[in-house]
């Protein structure tokens, strides 16, 4: 049963293959990562270049962040607007109300605006207590709240350290799970090159010097 | 000739895993530390107690040694009336108290030290038993909630309390989230809506400080059922939960729940023996058409595995 | 027969015999376990089918199906490539077949009492680490302790100069699974609660996939495509990238299980970049298995190991594509909690996983046994009943997942999602079903091997030899 272990092994792939690729392996520099035969080939670094490219783009904290309450002070100020009262639904109301938000928010701001719609009936559930924390002086400021559903809560995320004790509850679009990350990838790509230098290739012919 | 290398290789692993583990590991159990307990992560484990599932003190995973919550309308000492009704969780003597009790730290900051000082719960004796309620207060300038020990302050024994609230005001949380478990409702339903439009139907994810002190959470992870966290706001009648867990046909024709009827044991709540047999053969003269209504679903016997499973679900589930 | 050499002495026990026990005790599981899964399937379309036990409930079957297969079918399979993986890329003998008899025999009783005890309802609790704690430290120490000594003691004893890709891999993967285990398990242990309880379930249930799942069947594949084919590696090197960079990405995203949890928003961001990372290893590895193949593409159709083999392979493309997206917070608030991510851990298990598994368990049980597979066509059964019952299942529960996701976010009432999801349920389970029903047939196909398949003679492969029916 089972195959001779003391014997070297039977092999389908020729000696002279063998032998090139040892060959190959003595010859290389840079561990082989970028010369001779073998070397990680173009489409595949391309690959991984596009991959971590992709994977620091597609995950940007800003997509799929809470919104925050601060999105939303423009719509409460302007939702008391008599020409709000005039319009007769609520789709238009939310969407004349939008309008004036947009109209005076930066860049950043109309972003989130966009990426964070809302439905009249919710400016309603969440007007109130905007106007609440406007009006109570918390010691955080309305980006650390976040919207969720018809609550206002303040965020589930621990920042800095600011001024007063405190730490912020403001999620940033670029934050330290990815600071640490990019600093994570590129250890990575070194320790990889040191790695696959310094290991000698399986095929070597086995050194029976010290074999019992 | 190469052996120092291999050695480098395994540093290596050891190094890219250590890496790795301290980044998932070590940093977040930071953040954790600082999450303050929240009413209902307070509620939660007092009503849970030590552990939920396999442990020592209930090995068959069958409720054993849990606490038992009562809802008091009136003082159990003086009498005075309690008004809106306050829950008190009744630890007789040898049940194991929940973690934040033993372990003041899992409260976070503030409600730790509200616990200690003015909850005195580090007087709780497990020889003797007590009975816990949840105060509140300001600390800092900040209104929290925190545990009482109610045996301490106000003198409330667990026997006084049980017997002043009587079985009708005793809601049995933590065997029922045992049943929950054992009975693996976890695998269709989650206990944790999303961050999306989600909320529209199951209501606001769980928020920090909601289940310090809980184990296990049993968030699940695939839904095949609606979401639970705060099902008993949507529907908090114990008929139809009654009815739904007997046979979930009965209430909702397309439902795929698994029928939970040997959760009634063998005798209904008047001590007749249940016949199994008869009311599946009516049921399925009722689905074929034979009969107008379906047989009447049986009254749970007050120890009844499934009585359990309803007060937890509309005791905790809010 | 197993019970004589448990107390035999090591040199009496004939080479390949801890590989045997291990290869027939994997399929048994493997049948057990699918067909637990089709039961549970069938429970979900049809639910008045088997009522008023617990004994058959949904409930307390499905935990049982879900580590039947992990820890029966995938992690014995595994156990039993170790067992002849590692000392022929050594050119020695396994430190110890008695140690590896031993290990198998644990494996088989600590799994049959954690499942039946699953099955009463005595769990923990926590989803994939359902076990209760004392099974827990059985499987640490009574389990995974000696297969890793006999696997790191082969790998230091081997007769070679450089240590194999599927050796680092075997080496490497069974210590951090050990400590995967004991981690994730910790809550039980000492009792942890909380979010640290709810981040360690799903903390252990994606590095057991990360750590222990997909690298260990693409270690396989590093051994059993160039053995089958008679190429060398592609590249020795490319297999370290994958190495190196399984450890280090795919040990961090385990928060993306989490996303609506209050956990530390820099954890999910931190481990959403990891996720996508994941792609970095599933590249190398599907890259250097298809450029292995060069000029031998004939043997998918022709050679019935390969076929295995590299539809597993060409199965990780979809895998990783789905896997490393699906986690982002762009995508994860659509899919998440949906049957998508049913479809998608079978795909890994059931897909990916089990084909390359069952190429290696093919391989080498005729090898260990050097008897020829008993019949051809029972193989091609086999692979077509597998292969059509999952695509049916991946294809009809990604439906399902997708309708369900957009049930969620455009507020459809649940109930309207469950009736429109039926047919696929059905789908779901007549494909699980043809699963079951081809891994029955492999059980048989192997047992007639072992007992009447052609004798192979020394010095010559399996796949060599022509087959008589």
């Amino acid at each position: 049963m089972g195959w001779k272990f003391d014997q070297p092994l039977y092999c389908l792939s020729d000696e002279q293959e063998q032998k090139e690729t040892l060959e190959l392996w003595e010859k290389q520099k840079f561990g082989g990562l970028s010369s001779g035969n073998n070397r990680l080939p173009f489409p595949l670094t391309f690959l991984i270049a596009l991959i971590v490219m992709t994977a620091f783009l597609v995950t940007m904290p800003i997509w799929g962040q809470r919104p925050n309450a601060q999105i939303y002070t423009s719509f409460v100020a302007a939702m008391d607007d008599p020409q709000v009262q005039q319009l007769a639904t609520p789709e238009e109301k939310i969407a004349y109300v939008t309008q004036q938000a947009m109209a005076q928010a930066d860049g950043v701001l109309q972003g989130a605006i966009e990426r964070h719609p809302l439905a009249w009936d919710d400016l309603l559930n969440i007007a109130p207590q905007i106007k609440e924390l406007q009006a109570s002086g918390s010691k955080y400021s309305l980006d650390n709240y976040n919207v969720v559903g018809d609550r206002i809560a303040l965020a589930n995320f621990e920042g800095n350290f600011v001024e007063g004790g405190h730490r912020e509850r403001k999620q940033p679009w670029w934050d330290k799970g990815y600071t640490i990350d990019v600093f994570y990838v590129a250890y990575f790509m070194i320790a990889i090159v040191l790695i696959t230098k310094q290991l000698p290739h399986f095929s070597r012919k086995p050194d029976m010097s010290n074999a019992k | 000739m190469a052996f120092q290398r291999y050695k480098f290789g395994a540093a290596g692993i050891g190094l890219m895993f250590g890496f790795s583990m301290s980044i998932t590991l070590f940093g977040p159990a930071n953040d954790f530390r600082s999450g303050v307990s929240t009413w209902v992560g307070l509620d939660k484990q007092l009503s849970l107690g030590r552990v939920i599932g396999f442990s020592y003190e209930d090995p068959l995973v069958i409720g054993d040694g849990k606490p038992i919550v009562v809802i008091l309308d009136k003082d159990p000492k003086t009498g005075a009336a309690i008004d809106p009704p306050q829950r008190a969780y009744v630890y007789s003597a040898g049940i194991k108290f929940s973690p934040g009790v033993n372990h003041p730290e899992l409260l976070g900051p503030g409600v730790r030290d509200l616990s200690e000082g003015k909850g005195q719960i580090a007087q709780a004796n497990m020889a003797t038993g007590a009975v816990f309620t949840i105060g509140k207060d300001e600390f800092n300038g900040e209104e929290l909630d925190y545990i009482v020990n109610a045996t301490a302050v106000s003198g409330w024994t667990p026997a006084e309390v049980l017997s002043a609230a009587g079985d009708e005001n005793m809601r049995y949380v933590g065997k029922g989230k045992t049943i929950y478990i054992t009975e693996g409702c976890w695998w269709c339903h989650t206990l944790l809506p999303e961050q999306t439009q989600d909320w529209q139907f199951f209501g606001a994810p769980p928020f920090l400080g909601d289940m310090n002190g809980e184990m296990p959470t049993a968030f699940g992870s695939d839904r095949k059922a609606p979401d639970l966290l705060h099902v008993a706001s949507r529907n908090s009648s114990r008929e139809w939960m009654t009815m739904h867990f007997f046979n979930p046909r009965l209430v909702q024709p397309n439902s795929i729940m698994p029928r939970f009827d040997y959760l009634w044991g063998k005798k209904d709540a008047s001590g007749n023996t249940i016949d199994f047999k008869k009311w599946r053969a009516d049921y399925t003269a009722y689905v074929n058409g034979k009969t107008i209504y379906p047989p009447e679903v049986p009254e749970p016997a007050r120890t009844a595995e499934v009585r359990a499973l309803i007060d937890w679900v509309l005791t905790s589930l809010r | 027969m197993l019970m004589k050499y448990l107390f035999a002495k090591n040199e009496e026990i004939p080479a390949g015999s801890a590989t045997i026990f291990f290869g027939f005790s994997s399929i048994f599981w493997f049948v057990v376990g699918t067909g637990l899964g089709s039961f549970n399937a069938a429970k979900l379309a049809f639910p008045d089918w088997v009522t008023g036990t617990e004994l058959f409930a949904f409930g307390h079957m499905r935990q049982v199906h879900v580590l039947a297969v992990i820890l029966g079918w995938i992690s014995m399979a595994f156990g039993m490539t170790m067992m002849y993986m590692t000392p022929a890329l050594g050119n020695t003998k396994l430190w110890s077949e008695k140690l590896g008899l031993w290990t198998v025999f644990m494996w088989n009783v600590g799994l049959s009492l954690g499942l039946t005890l699953l099955w009463m309802g005595i769990t923990s609790g926590r989803e994939y680490s359902d076990l209760i704690w004392p099974i827990d430290l059985v499987v640490i120490f009574g389990v995974l302790l000696p297969l890793g000594i006999n696997v790191w003691m082969t790998i230091s004893h081997r007769k070679t100069q450089g240590i194999y890709i599927t050796n680092w891999f075997f080496g490497a993967c069974i210590f951090m699974l050990m400590i995967v285990f004991f981690v994730g398990n910790s809550p039980e242990l000492f009792n942890l609660t909380g979010l640290t309880e709810a981040y360690l379930t799903f903390w252990f249930a994606h590095n057991v996939l990360g750590l222990w799942i997909t690298p260990v069947a693409a270690a396989i594949a590093y051994y059993t495509i160039p053995k089958l084919t008679g190429n060398p590696l592609y590249s020795h090197r490319i297999g370290h990238l994958h190495f190196w960079s399984i450890i280090a990405f795919y040990s961090t995203p385990a928060s993306h299980h989490l996303m609506s949890a209050p956990l530390p928003e820099w954890l999910k961001s931190f481990a959403s970049v990891e996720g996508v990372l994941i792609l970095i290893p599933a590249v190398a590895f599907v890259a250097n298995i298809l450029l292995t193949m060069k000029g031998k593409w004939s043997l998918f159709v022709e050679n019935i190991e390969t076929k295995f083999s590299i539809t597993g392979v060409l199965l990780a493309i979809p895998l990783n594509m789905q896997g490393g997206f699906q986690q982002t917070r762009a995508i994860n608030w659509y899919v998440h909690g949906t049957g998508w991510i049913v479809a998608h851990a079978h795909l890994a298990l059931l897909g990916m996983s089990s084909f390359l598994e069952a190429a290696a368990v093919y391989f080498g049980l005729q090898q260990m046994l050097r008897r020829k597979l008993y019949s051809l066509t029972l193989a091609n059964l086999h692979y077509w009943f597998f292969i059509i019952g999952f695509c049916t299942y991946w294809i009809s529960m990604t439906i399902a997942g997708l309708m369900q996701g957009a049930g969620k976010i455009y507020e459809v009432p649940y109930i309207d999602v469950v009736v429109a999801e039926h047919p696929y349920m059905i789908a779901r389970w007549a494909g699980g079903t043809m699963v079951f029903t081809g891994n029955v047939i492999w059980l048989y196909n192997m047992w007639m091997t072992a007992r009447e398949g052609t004798i192979v003679p020394s010095g010559r492969y399996a796949h060599e030899l022509a087959y008589e029916r």
